[in-house]
């Protein structure tokens, strides 16, 4: 099949209604990736990186500026784009293959073509053993890749990844990193990973964005060209990965000294809140 | 081996269906050394012997056995049209807060008045005939019913409905392929609520208003002073709520066969 996923962010802003005031998450993003591209976004918590994909994946429709996925603006969620939670999101009542095909029951696909579709998706995250297990019986990694299968399975042009690795221990992520470049290289297609984990930015990404936090801002851009496969040990990614995690120190560092735009300071906020909380 | 050899228990343990029977058998124990003894007079507490022989007659003249059906049929009406309406009104106060705003408080307020205050009142509307009793067990269905269904309803994890959103879902397929399966625990409950409900009711309003049923039969023996007639209908009352509850149990678990682990 024929996918393009070309996107493009452009001057988009964020604010949400904290306690009466409003708070900036996302102020001002540009951002483009390449159709095939493997974009990494890092940041510290807090920075809007989340928001930015639930924008782009159309869960949340209420921002300023622009969001197009080849050429057609986002106005609500598109099978044309995939979205992996941090948490697999599985419904417990339904088995492997239920829960992927599930995905395609808007897809406009024949009975066959659609279970075709899951049962290759499942082979291709490689539980096709376990297609008929429920959620329960799967662990945290598998669990994630029916998950990942899921975000696949309607072959979007851009699947969203919001820190789908994040709550793995740490031998089953670095499987699962792998596992994802595998997929990427064989679907050729574009992802886009949020993450606040800089070795996995820099070890996945062909291109790491760094986010600074309130309001949440693109602070640096670095390009990772280097061939895949790539091996986690080598002086070159060590190399772009100091540089990022100087970048996204610095963004930390500024922002316990001034408050950019006088939006408000993350203990104000939670001291409002405190206090709201207490009068009602 | 010897990990397994240790780990069996050093005496032989009752099944766990066996327990159950325990405490049973020794209330029947118990009730048979006081009937032998004298402790209470025989026309109050008779022997479980002649209890059990006037349920043998019962059985033989036939009277057992459709005044259980008569029984069993007013319960499965008035739970079917109860449950329903309660399922009803649940989903709808579930998924629409406007729908809950305008409903809620009556519901609650008429929830309030507990079935037995409802008799007087449906006497007065309906008599005392089928109607009357179809309607008692319906209302002590319904309310459990729509409680545990809204509630159930509400507290589907909004993370479910995001996923429905992110497949396009219409209102439909979100209710069927994801709302409700999320909510079938707690519907669950409130339907084994409710059709123990309806069966307490059911036995409440053949005391009141019946010429035949398993009520009835209670009644009949007290006024007969048939103490052995009154006692065999209450443990086969007993006994119709507990298998009721326990087919509800089953169908529960058939329903739910992703929760065992």
């Amino acid at each position: 099949m024929a996918r393009q996923g070309e996107l493009r962010v452009e001057d988009v802003s964020k604010q949400f209604r904290v306690n009466g005031s409003e708070l900036l998450v996302l102020d001002r993003v540009d951002l483009s990736v390449a159709p095939g591209e493997f974009l990494t976004i890092v940041g510290a918590s807090g920075c809007g990186k989340s928001t930015l994909l639930r924008l782009i994946a159309g869960l949340d429709t209420d921002f300023r500026g622009g969001i197009a996925l080849d050429g057609k603006r986002v106005t609500e969620p598109g099978l044309e784009r995939g979205l992996v939670f941090q948490e697999p999101r599985l419904f417990p009542w339904l088995t492997v293959a239920q829960n992927v095909a599930l995905g395609l029951l808007n897809a406009g696909l024949s009975k066959a073509a659609k279970r075709r579709a899951v049962l290759d998706h499942i082979a291709l995250v490689g539980l096709t053993a376990f297609q008929d297990a429920y959620p329960h019986q799967l662990s945290g990694g598998m669990a994630q890749r029916v998950a990942i299968a899921r975000g696949l399975v309607n072959r979007p042009g851009v699947l969203l990844l919001d820190e789908p690795l994040g709550a793995l221990d740490a031998l089953t992520r670095a499987r699962l990193q792998d596992e994802l470049q595998r997929i990427w290289a064989a679907e050729r297609i574009t992802m886009l990973l949020v993450t606040h984990d800089v070795e996995e930015a820099v070890y996945l990404g062909d291109r790491v964005v760094v986010m600074a936090p309130r309001p949440g801002r693109i602070a640096a851009s670095f390009d990772v060209a280097r061939p895949r496969p790539r091996d986690r040990t080598s002086a070159a990614l060590a190399a772009v990965r100091s540089s990022v995690m100087t970048a996204l120190e610095a963004t930390i560092a500024a922002q316990v000294f001034d408050t950019p735009r006088g939006a408000p300071r993350p203990m104000a906020v939670a001291r409002d809140f405190a206090t709201a909380e207490g009068r009602v | 081996m010897q990990v397994a050899a240790a780990a069996a228990p050093p005496w032989p343990s009752l099944p766990r269906g066996g327990i159950a029977f325990l405490f049973p058998l020794s209330l029947l124990a118990l009730w048979s050394i006081s009937a032998r003894l004298g402790w209470l007079p025989p026309q109050i507490l008779p022997a479980p012997s002649e209890v059990g022989s006037a349920l043998w007659d019962l059985a033989g003249t036939g009277e057992l056995a459709s005044n259980t059906a008569i029984s069993l049929l007013r319960v499965v009406e008035g739970f079917a049209a109860g449950s329903a309406l309660g399922l009803l009104l649940g989903i709808a106060m579930g998924l629409s807060r406007t729908t809950e705003d305008y409903v809620k408080p009556l519901f609650t307020a008429f929830a309030q008045v507990p079935t037995l205050g409802w008799i007087p009142f449906l006497m007065l509307l309906v008599g005392i005939g089928e109607p009357l009793k179809i309607l008692v067990i319906a209302k002590a269905a319904f309310v459990p019913v729509a409680l545990n269904t809204f509630a159930g309803i509400r507290a589907v994890p909004p993370i479910y409905a995001e996923v429905g959103a992110l497949f396009r879902f219409n209102r439909w397929q979100l209710l069927h392929r994801v709302v409700l399966p999320a909510a079938v625990p707690p519907i669950f409950t409130g339907l084994r609520y409710g059709l123990t409900h309806a069966w307490n009711a059911l036995v409440a309003v053949e005391l009141l208003a019946s010429a035949e049923g398993l009520g009835y039969l209670l009644v009949w023996g007290r006024q007969m002073f048939w103490l052995d007639t009154m006692m065999g209908a209450m443990i086969v009352i007993g006994i119709v709520g507990f298998a009721l509850d326990r087919i509800m149990a089953a169908a529960e678990q058939r329903l739910q066969s992703w929760r065992l682990a």
